[in-house]
């Protein structure tokens, strides 16, 4: 019904009826797609900075420093002329209201007053693909085709980024030790600020900070914990934002069995003293297997002062697997400790997630099997999806490095699950995706904090991500958690696991060179490969076979002889997969987030730089709507299976956020994460609610509102 | 004041011998939805104020002044006033928690004020309330019907029409700022007085239904007449307070159409029909949608949301850890 007086609403109006329906019960999608259409009439179009020709953009943008010259000057005038043309030649429009007005909000190049537009979305694209092609034409043109066929999508500070003139990091996300010293511990507080000026969020580990009443220099109850840390570096990411782009933002990670947990926790607690309370600040618990095991036998669980642990063992506690010691350190005298009983620890945890949605959780144990490479894993991220071995850096008394250790960093980017299985051709897309995200980690040197630095150049670490799948499940009449669900999931991250790898191992022949630490991963041994030598990773049911018609898959000969390749020329990048909750991109290449389900048919998204906008799931109308099904309605056990069914393929780690209704109880949630334990999980994002409103006082008409 | 002399043997509260299931139902949803001002990051927006042009910024601070006024109202009389009527002792109980969170709400608008403004200018708002004519006025006649002595009813139908229909030409604002991307975390905090004022408004006027049922035709006719005569003055305020204070930024209409969207949902609370046809209530989509806090997915980075609530602790029992 698109009527006239739809003409006369503004577009936030006409957006916004997407979340009530019209009269006979239908949601409003047309309303949507008239939203993009008047924000381009209404607003892009008038305040388009308008050029005749593409020299003539592309030398006023150069010359007023919009973009770097460099990046331009690997090509040639002809070629640049011939991927613009292609770029435009695809007549690329936003389908949702949301996608088009985060691009113009949050990414496209903007005068230095903010009020004109200087990139459609195509320039944006193929600058993107220029940056990271450095020069290589063919590699250019596919960067292009993948990125504006929807099939990849660079993480957003890479997307916002690449090519401009003065711009923040190309890299996503930042982890960092800290150690249980003040040069340590002020080095790290600089280096937030540091990371966060330039872009990305940061993880910092308190594990080896020595609890609260510990002594300094023998003197006892001299140490005030890791609490008045975490207030310093909460304060240091709200002074520190990207020229206003995006607000800092960071996380804290600390071992289950730190004495200061429950106070750690208490952080997070309505009630919680001003002192003391941690608003924007993201906390994440690491948790071991003995932590389970000690809760099955509803037992106590102590907690081991990393003061004395270090002293005793020459390693800082993120050094020690506690499943493994816990007995010895329970034995051992010199070690101090306290206890709180487990299921009590567990309960807390759910507690303060039913009133924060934190803490994130990292099991400690099942990261570590499952990670190929030599060394220990010991924290996440900002967005619990990176696990990467780290080491300690040592200082001087001047702060400089009396040894460089290495921390994380990760350049992410993630492929749309249905555009990429529409393009028919896996190896090619991963493969360009690959290639891209290398070009990040290759093109990135973070000189302001080293060992973030010497941890890029050995590791050439990267995260290639998913997203879409349930909008591409529902497209295809499949219920996400359902077992052809989950069957597609196994089959296409093993798929998407094969020619990451292969790729990665081309790229070690081509640069001549191994990430460091090959020889001593399971990649060299060819451990790694067994799984995938043992058996098939291939579609079982009709159903799912049916998607993969046309798609060629890898066999147990093509594994054979990738890991014959691979223990001969080794691997360029130590990690390749992770897979991140995409918001902001998933909206503006028209997808649902990451793996997960639908939060909502009509999701209502709101942030710091757009407000209250409403977003309709990839692919819906108003004749497939049984297949979207959200999180709430899915529940905890289907989507834990999904995720297990990828967990199995992605050598880090993949957000997983758990969605419960208001009346579940703590129990309920501490039952969902035995359960995802139980099914190797490696890491929980959020725990998020959702309310019903109480009968009578609901907003009448509302899509997100009614199940 | 109150009327605290009734001569009734002092009982012990017992949540075990229900009369009304519903106080029970409400008194859950209202300690679940406990709140303090101090969990939004509202200085998240000190930023985003600083684009707001002066009239833009004296409007918001004398919106919230006035919603201070009326919370406070509603949480030292109003909800007070009401006690003493309650059928049930339970009622009393959710009426003191009703209270309480009003005296939250009046606080938040304080936490706002100290984040995003100066003294001088807080002080002036307050000054202005004070002395603005139609805020005094809607405020006295609100009183008038609480003072001891009246008609414990016709409190409810002030109560209903205090928490349901006078909040909302203020709650317009923030509403109307975040949908535009302003102010984003302050709406959030707004939101969370919003849900509340629902579930007070739905709750008073459901006592108010419940006590309506006994009475005859006369008495009922009397009320009714009450109810919409009451309406219309507080409308005619309304109107009045809404011009003067939106005309400068020209959202005055549409203010008004959320008028009558409100003013029918508090009737529609009493068991009342519609006042207002279908056509003057169409309140602008982006207002009507914003007002729904559920299942919004926000980034963390930039607020808390509205959608977190204390969550009932159960033990795990051996069969969970059975692996």
């Amino acid at each position: 019904m698109l009527d006239s007086s739809l003409n006369e609403l503004d577009y936030h109006a006409l957006n916004a009826m997407l979340n009530l329906y019209d009269a006979d019960g239908n949601i409003r999608f047309d309303a949507d797609r008239m939203a993009a259409r008047q924000y381009f009439l209404q607003h892009v179009n008038q305040n388009t900075v308008f050029f005749h020709s593409l020299d003539e953009k592309l030398g006023y943008l150069v010359a007023e420093g919009y973009y770097e010259e460099a990046v331009l000057d690997q090509y040639t005038k002809n070629f640049m002329r011939e991927i613009w043309d292609a770029a435009y030649a695809r007549k690329f429009r936003f389908p949702t209201f949301l996608g088009a007005f985060k691009y113009y909000t949050s990414y496209t190049l903007k005068t230095r007053d903010g009020q004109r537009y200087l990139e459609r979305y195509e320039d944006r694209v193929v600058m993107t693909a220029l940056a990271l092609a450095r020069g290589d034409e063919a590699l250019a043109m596919s960067f292009m085709e993948e990125m504006l066929a929807g099939r990849f999508q660079p993480a957003t500070p890479t997307f916002l980024n690449a090519g401009k003139q003065s711009r923040g990091e190309l890299i996503s996300c930042f982890l960092l030790r800290l150690e249980d010293n003040m040069e340590s511990i002020g080095r790290g507080i600089n280096s937030a600020l540091q990371l966060s000026k330039r872009g990305g969020g940061v993880a910092l580990l308190l594990t080896n900070i020595r609890e609260h009443g510990a002594p300094i220099k023998g003197i006892e109850n001299q140490s005030s914990g890791v609490i008045p840390v975490m207030k310093l570096l909460e304060d240091s990411f709200s002074y520190a934002n990207q020229l206003g782009a995006r607000q800092g933002a960071g996380a804290v990670y600390l071992n289950a069995h730190h004495p200061d947990i429950m106070r750690f926790l208490d952080t997070k607690r309505e009630n919680a003293d001003e002192k003391i309370r941690i608003k924007t600040l993201s906390l994440g618990v690491v948790i071991p297997d003995i932590t389970f095991e000690l809760a099955k036998k509803n037992a106590d669980m102590y907690l081991f002062s990393p003061h004395d642990v270090e002293k005793i063992y020459g390693v800082p506690f993120s050094e020690i697997p506690v499943t493994e010691k816990y007995a010895e350190m329970v034995d051992d005298k010199r070690i101090r400790k306290s206890k709180v009983n487990a299921r009590e620890f567990f309960q807390t945890i759910a507690e303060i997630q039913f009133e924060s949605g934190y803490p994130y959780v990292m099991f400690e144990d099942t990261v570590n099997r499952m990670n190929p490479i030599d060394g220990r894993i010991n924290m996440s991220n900002l967005c619990s999806e990176i696990l990467q071995v780290n080491e300690a850096s040592e200082f001087n008394h001047d702060l400089s490095y009396s040894h460089l250790g290495t921390d994380i960093s990760c350049n992410l980017g993630s492929l749309n699950i249905a555009r990429t299985m529409d393009g028919k051709d896996l190896g090619r897309t991963v493969g360009a995706a690959i290639r891209a995200l290398t070009a990040v980690s290759e093109l990135s040197a973070i000189d302001s904090v080293p060992s973030v630095r010497r941890g890029n150049d050995e590791s050439h670490a990267i995260g290639l991500g998913q997203m879409n799948l349930h909008g591409f499940l529902a497209r295809e009449h499949i219920h996400y958690g359902s077992p052809e669900g989950v069957e597609f999931t196994s089959v296409y991250f093993a798929a998407v696991a094969y020619h990451a790898i292969r790729t990665s191992c081309d790229l070690a022949q081509e640069r001549k060179a191994t990430f460091k630490g090959f020889e001593a991963s399971g990649y060299a041994s060819g451990t790694f490969f067994d799984k995938y030598t043992d058996r098939d990773w291939l579609p079982e049911s009709e159903r799912v076979q049916a998607l993969f018609d046309g798609i060629s898959l890898p066999t147990r000969d093509d594994w054979l002889a990738l890991k014959a390749d691979v223990m001969k020329h080794g691997m360029f990048n130590r990690n390749l997969q992770a897979v991140p909750p995409t918001g902001s991109i998933s909206y503006i290449n028209n997808s649902t987030s990451s793996i997960h389900p639908i939060v909502s048919k009509i999701e209502i998204r709101k942030e710091g730089k757009i407000g209250r906008v409403y977003y309709p799931a990839a692919f819906m109308n108003n004749e497939n709507l049984e297949y979207y099904r959200d999180a709430y309605e899915i529940g905890a056990e289907a989507l834990i299976d999904t995720y297990a069914a990828a967990t199995e393929h992605v050598d880090q780690g993949l957000s997983l956020t758990l969605f419960f209704p208001a009346d579940a109880t703590t129990r309920d949630i501490n039952r969902a994460q035995i359960y995802a334990w139980k099914k190797g999980i490696k890491t929980i994002y959020y725990v998020r609610l959702r309310q019903e409103a109480l009968e009578g006082t609901e907003v009448q008409g509302c899509v997100s509102c009614t199940l | 004041m109150k009327d605290m002399t009734a001569t009734r043997i002092p009982r012990a509260i017992n949540w075990n011998r229900l009369e009304d299931d519903k106080d029970l139902e409400v008194w859950n949803r209202l300690t679940v939805n406990f709140w303090l001002p101090e969990k939004v990051p509202l200085s998240n927006d000190i930023q985003s104020w600083a684009t707001l042009t002066g009239p833009e910024k004296q409007l918001t601070i004398r919106v919230f002044t006035g919603l201070t006024l009326l919370d406070t109202i509603q949480n030292t009389v109003g909800a007070p006033a009401l006690m003493p009527d309650a059928i049930t002792p339970h009622e009393e109980a959710v009426l003191t928690n009703i209270a309480f969170m009003e005296a939250v709400h009046a606080r938040s608008y304080s936490s706002i004020f100290s984040t995003l403004c100066s003294t001088r200018e807080i002080d002036e708002a307050f000054r202005w309330s004070e002395e603005n004519p139609h805020l005094q006025a809607k405020a006295k006649a609100v009183l008038d019907t609480y003072a001891p002595g009246n008609d414990p009813l016709k409190r409810k139908i002030a109560s209903v029409f205090l928490e349901s229909f006078l909040f909302y030409s203020g709650f317009y604002l923030p509403m109307y700022w975040s949908s535009r991307a302003k102010l984003t975390n302050t709406a959030d905090l707004i939101r969370l007085i919003i849900r509340d004022e629902a579930v007070h408004g739905y709750y008073i006027g459901y006592k108010f239904q419940r006590g309506y049922e006994q009475l005859d035709e006369a008495r009922r006719q009397e009320l009714k007449d009450y109810a919409f005569g009451l309406m219309f003055e507080l409308y005619g305020i309304e109107n009045q307070y809404t011009e003067e204070l939106y005309d400068e930024i020209g959202l005055t209409e549409d203010v008004k159409v959320f008028l009558h969207y409100n003013a029918n949902k508090a009737l529609q609370n009493l068991g009342f029909e519609a006042l207002f046809p279908p056509e003057v209530s169409e309140v602008n989509p982006a207002i009507l949608a914003a007002l729904s806090p559920d299942s919004e997915n926000h980034d963390f980075f930039s607020g808390s949301g509205s959608s977190y609530v204390i969550g009932k602790a159960v033990a795990t029992e051996d069969e969970d850890w059975d692996f």
